[in-house]
């Protein structure tokens, strides 16, 4: 049983991608007993990140689980799910509730077995209203967000996007901390909880303060670029070498002063445009121009550290090298070393191999000063059906046998 | 499934844990969740109001304490109180209110309460439950800690501006000021957490660091630049609309205006190539090179990408999306912030909540991520500027009213 805050509480997670087994890995390095819920007939999508050789992207998901294979569509399968459930706290999926009936999992069946179970459901735009059955995934439903459209600069109407479901990643810590008020609530008054969660709407609580600058002075959202409404310079400069840029965000009269003296106090700071905030942000686009000039002549570094000293917040455009290199994650220790398995369809997920590189996962950002959150490496597919299907569910030996034997846990 | 009714605010997830936010913008959104979780959140402003009350845009345009839409977004639920942390009298009436409280989350520079006597090794003599959360640019500890920040700086830093707008654009941040929000997210998440051990396990509290570069960097792990660094020494780059997750996935240009569609499985391919072949009369996308799931098409990418801009040009937004998930696809129109208030959907699932204020008027508020009975919708706007300095000052700490004038006058509240 691992140590840790939830320990001793058990958590069963059924689904792929993103959000949901980000949800599982959370509680697991919070010391929640997280047992995941495979088969080896169908894999995981994130198997297989373009650019990346498949399984590399895994750990980040997946570590510190109990993983167990079951084929939930076996006529069999049925007995074991209940001992499943009902050895569990939460269960948590992001599966179509027409599909989890077809697998003879409905929550009211679920309830059934197990009264006390707190049951997550991950959806993608919210079960309830029109697009309740609609098929979204978290890299699309972002545009759904309202953020695209406000990304970017004002001469280009393509809607801006990092392209990756960061929606996804809302949902993905708003779960776990529903569901530890859950189990606080459950142990104050005895209730359990029914939670639904959407990735859709994970991400349009995050569209921010402009929904209600469109309501309140029919306003549609700016787009400036890096510019800011009220603050000026304001941007991402460019820097010596290939697409190297700092970035430079002066509020203050004080910053404004910091950046001057930094910048060798040239004449033309001392120009009537750029006297007040006013001034400048209506003279930006001048004003990024000889900024730019000064700061061609350095590297990003050296115009973050050089403002910074001087009091103005600036800093990198990091890359994968700087951020793989930063003495400030390094000292903070936020990248562990991992390893990961070689996916190999057809062979269950005990007999993959492990790959060769170094590969690293992050550690969970938040530093507990008492009870740190745990790290782990991330178990095979399969790797921990002895320990949950004997120990935990009870199943004999020759039960298991005959359930190997007939293809129930594969 | 639902529960029978809705659930009195005692029944709330967080009921009877009381919160003292004391954040600035990296950290509002924290004390917002907790509130929408059901905690009595206690806003503590300086005498003259929290500095986001002068963050635009503004209602009407006219700045204002209370017409602040930035305040007004990020503090529905919240209470608040004015009060004074530098002057002596300020710190004794917050020992008093921490005495009370189950939380403090704060996201000053490093070390500033520490300077006022109310970091967290002093704040624990008095509560030692105290669950206390710093969110910080780049946490307590590090060569960085001191570093200023802003949203555009973190964005950068954290590597999101690198890889997001088109590829011959500069880096670009995102519009919503992203990086408001996870930070909070996972502060929210450890102080739930903290609060568990507290009750539950240790009986004792704890202090929580949280830094937003950290946080934001686990926030595009299917991009992960420093991995892709490591295994390549390639740099992840700007992909522009188009994913390559697989082919096709991400935005494209229509009728009248942008609209998202991507396939993962084979089927989904079969739907959309027969959908662009019955709509252009082409039947070469109908060919075998083509099919396939997930790993299909990589090598095709230039040539599908022109057939689907090709085909949707022809259609509008709403057009595509009824006939795509129709065809089961995953097609979703591209949506402004206007779109998403006049959202069926979202009205459907009442996500747009109407809260009045006594200044600002009734607007629409979204209620949040879940869809449950046991997590309400925010149940009041923002608070006006030290709204709730009576009641709990001398209703519940017990001061008179002329001690209460004193402080006032004092510049204490």
């Amino acid at each position: 049983m691992p140590q840790g805050i939830l320990r001793g509480v058990r958590v069963l997670e059924l689904g792929p991608l993103v959000a949901l087994p980000l949800t599982g890995r959370y509680l697991a390095a919070l010391g929640a007993e997280v047992i995941k819920l495979e088969t080896n007939r169908v894999l995981d999508d994130m198997n297989y990140i373009p650019g990346w050789k498949p399984g590399i992207g895994q750990p980040e998901y997946q570590a510190m689980k109990r993983r167990i294979t079951l084929d939930v569509r076996h006529p069999k399968a049925k007995p074991v799910l209940e001992k499943l459930f009902k050895i569990s706290d939460v269960f948590v999926t992001n599966f179509r509730r027409r599909v989890l009936r077809e697998w003879g999992m409905d929550f009211t069946q679920i309830r059934e077995i197990n009264p006390n179970i707190i049951i997550l459901w991950q959806t993608g735009a919210g079960s309830q209203g029109p697009y309740g059955e609609h098929k979204t995934f978290g890299n699309l439903i972002q545009h759904l967000c309202g953020v695209s459209p406000m990304t970017g600069p004002a001469d280009d109407d393509t809607p801006g996007t990092a392209n990756n479901s960061y929606s996804d990643y809302h949902a993905g810590v708003f779960q776990p901390t529903a569901i530890i008020a859950a189990l606080l609530r459950r142990r104050r008054t005895g209730k359990t909880a029914f939670m639904e969660c959407s990735i859709f709407k994970a991400g349009a609580v995050t569209t921010g303060p402009a929904v209600l600058d469109f309501q309140a002075n029919g306003r549609f959202p700016l787009r400036l670029g890096n510019r800011h409404r009220y603050a000026a310079p304001h941007n991402a400069y460019p820097c010596r070498g290939d697409d190297r840029w700092c970035t430079i965000a002066v509020f203050t009269h004080q910053e404004w002063r910091g950046l001057v003296q930094a910048m060798g106090s040239p004449p033309w700071a001392q120009d009537g445009r750029f006297l007040t905030a006013a001034d400048r942000v209506r003279h930006a686009e001048e004003l990024d121009g000889l900024i730019s000039q000064w700061t061609q002549s350095f590297t990003a570094q050296e115009v973050m550290e050089r403002l910074q000293q001087a009091g103005v917040p600036a800093g990198v455009v990091a890359r994968g090298q700087e951020l793989a290199e930063s003495p400030q994650l390094k000292d903070r220790e936020f990248y562990r070393d991992t390893r990961y398995y070689i996916p190999e369809r057809g062979k269950p997920g005990t007999e993959w191999e492990e790959g060769e590189e170094k590969v690293i996962a992050w550690s969970v950002p938040i530093r507990f000063s008492e009870t740190p959150c745990l790290s782990g490496p991330m178990h095979r597919i399969g790797e921990d059906n002895d320990y949950v299907y004997r120990e935990l569910c009870r199943i004999s030996p020759q039960e298991m046998d005959e359930l190997n034997r007939e293809g129930v846990l594969s | 499934m639902q529960e029978a009714a809705a659930a009195p605010d005692d029944d709330q997830l967080l009921a009877g844990y009381r919160v003292l936010d004391l954040t600035q913008e990296l950290g509002v959104f924290c004390g917002k969740l907790l509130a929408d979780l059901g905690a009595d959140v206690i806003r503590i402003e300086p005498p003259g109001g929290d500095p986001s009350r002068r963050r635009g845009p503004f209602l009407k345009d006219v700045p204002h304490p209370e017409h602040s839409l930035h305040f007004l977004y990020y503090n529905t639920g919240k209470r608040s109180v004015t009060l004074d942390l530098e002057q002596p009298e300020g710190q004794a009436l917050f020992k008093r209110l921490l005495a009370k409280a189950d939380v403090v989350v704060e996201s000053f520079p490093p070390g500033y309460l520490d300077g006022v006597g109310l970091g967290y090794e002093q704040l624990r003599k008095v509560n030692p439950g105290l669950v206390m959360a710093a969110v910080t640019p780049f946490g307590q500890t590090g060569p960085y800690k001191d570093f200023k920040a802003s949203d555009l700086v973190l964005m950068g830093m954290s590597g999101w501006m690198q890889i997001t707008g088109e590829p011959e654009w500069p880096p670009t941040r995102q519009g919503n000021e992203q990086s408001h929000f996870p930070g909070a997210q996972y502060a929210a998440l450890g102080i739930v957490a903290a609060l568990y051990n507290r009750d539950l396990v240790s009986g004792a509290g704890q202090y929580l660091d949280v830094s937003v570069m950290e946080a934001l960097l686990t926030y595009y792990t299917e991009n992960h630049a420093a991995l892709t660094w490591l295994l390549s020494e390639t740099n992840v780059g700007r992909p522009g609309v188009r994913s390559r997750m697989t082919v096709p996935m991400g935005v494209f240009p229509c009728q009248d205006g942008w609209i998202a569609l991507g396939v993962v499985s084979a089927a989904e391919w079969e739907s959309l190539a027969r959908w662009i072949a019955e709509a252009t009369g082409d039947d070469a996308i109908l060919d075998d090179k083509y099919k396939g799931g997930t790993h299909a098409r990589q090598a095709y990418y230039d040539e599908i990408i022109a057939y689907v801009i090709g085909f949707v040009t022809g259609l509008t937004r709403q057009e595509l999306f009824t006939e795509g998930q129709r065809r089961n696809l995953a097609v979703l129109p591209v949506a402004t912030v206007e779109d998403m208030l006049n959202d069926p959907h979202l009205a459907a699932g009442d996500f747009w909540v109407e809260l009045d204020h006594p200044v600002a008027g009734r607007l629409k508020y979204p209620r949040g991520a879940f869809d449950t009975d046991i997590i309400h919708p925010p149940r009041k706007a923002a608070p006006l500027l030290g709204e709730d300095n009576q009641s709990i000052y001398c209703h519940e700490l017990g001061l008179s009213p002329e001690e209460l004038g004193a402080l006032r006058s004092g510049g204490v509240i």
